[in-house]
């Protein structure tokens, strides 16, 4: 009988080539998929909202979002993700859903999500026109400035939104979770729209 | 049409889904047969404002009890439903 090997691999390791696509020239759009990262959603139990954000500041330094929005810590980003939840995102098992167990045991109710998202980082001058093709969220950086979070669809799929730290030249980053077994579809979808302005395709390990 | 949701803000109708009325109340278990068909089957024809229950379900994943007139679609109060936001807002 055959031997079952698993082996950890991205959700759009068949779909992400990395090179150059689209039009000729300077890309407008740049897609990095950012992978291996720890990923846990904190839900507070019924009445513990308090409680859980108590623990976060303790855990992190930092109090969690309670509005749509992500905020940087030393080494993890908290990411809102609806009424009293939000999502750890952070790397090398820091923050991984073992490490924050103990932390939350109580206020809050924990879920692994580091091998059911996909994580797409997406920047360069004609990010922002590409992304309001597939979004209904005004990305004006007056009304979605650093750190701006949203809970939204894009193309019929749920995804989180959040601007990270703008790029050393000035360039905005937009940051996208999608459900990994959607992640496929709504990168092609994501491809074909930036196609017009020229696109650069890569992946990397290191937290945008 | 766009609803505005308390925890996300104005997002496109796409994002919610529609339940229905928001105002039978489950009846007691000793209630008798009557008030549990009524509960189950029968709905008001609102021709006016109406309460409704609607899922932010491509947001936030909140419940959400909207006031909307059924003659004019205007949206005139959207809040949390009981329940959503573990502890926001009582029964």
């Amino acid at each position: 009988m055959a031997e079952f090997s698993w082996d950890v691999r991205s959700p759009l390791d068949r779909a992400l080539i990395a090179g150059s696509y689209g039009a000729q020239g300077d890309a407008g759009v740049s897609l990095t998929e950012i992978r291996n990262f720890d990923l846990v959603q904190v839900m507070a139990r019924r009445g513990k909202a308090g409680e859980m954000a108590k623990a976060a500041q303790a855990r992190v330094g930092m109090a969690a979002p309670e509005t749509p929005k992500a905020v940087d810590t030393a080494d993890a980003t908290l990411i809102w993700s609806g009424p009293e939840q939000f999502l750890v995102l952070s790397k090398g098992g820091r923050h991984s859903i073992e490490a924050l167990g103990s932390v939350f045991a109580g206020s809050a109710l924990l879920s692994d999500q580091s091998h059911a998202r996909a994580l797409i980082s997406i920047s360069g001058d004609k990010a922002r026109t590409m992304l309001a093709k597939l979004s209904s969220i005004d990305l004006h950086p007056d009304v979605f400035g650093v750190g701006a979070a949203a809970a939204t669809s894009m193309d019929h799929t749920s995804v989180t939104l959040w601007r990270g730290k703008d790029l050393a030249d000035g360039q905005a980053v937009f940051n996208l979770l999608v459900f990994a077994t959607f992640a496929e579809s709504l990168w092609h979808t994501i491809l074909d729209s930036a196609a017009e302005y020229g696109v650069t395709v890569g992946h990397s390990e290191e937290l945008a | 049409m766009r609803i505005v949701c308390p925890f996300c803000g104005e997002r496109e109708l796409g994002e919610f889904t529609y339940l229905g009325d928001a105002k039978p109340k489950r009846p007691a278990a000793d209630a008798g047969e009557d008030a549990v068909y009524d509960y189950v089957y029968l709905r008001d024809n609102v021709a006016g404002p109406m309460t409704e229950h609607w899922y932010h379900g491509g947001g936030c994943r909140a419940w959400l009890k909207v006031t909307r007139n059924t003659l004019t679609h205007e949206i005139s109060a959207v809040e949390p439903a009981a329940g959503a936001g573990a502890a926001k807002v009582g029964a």
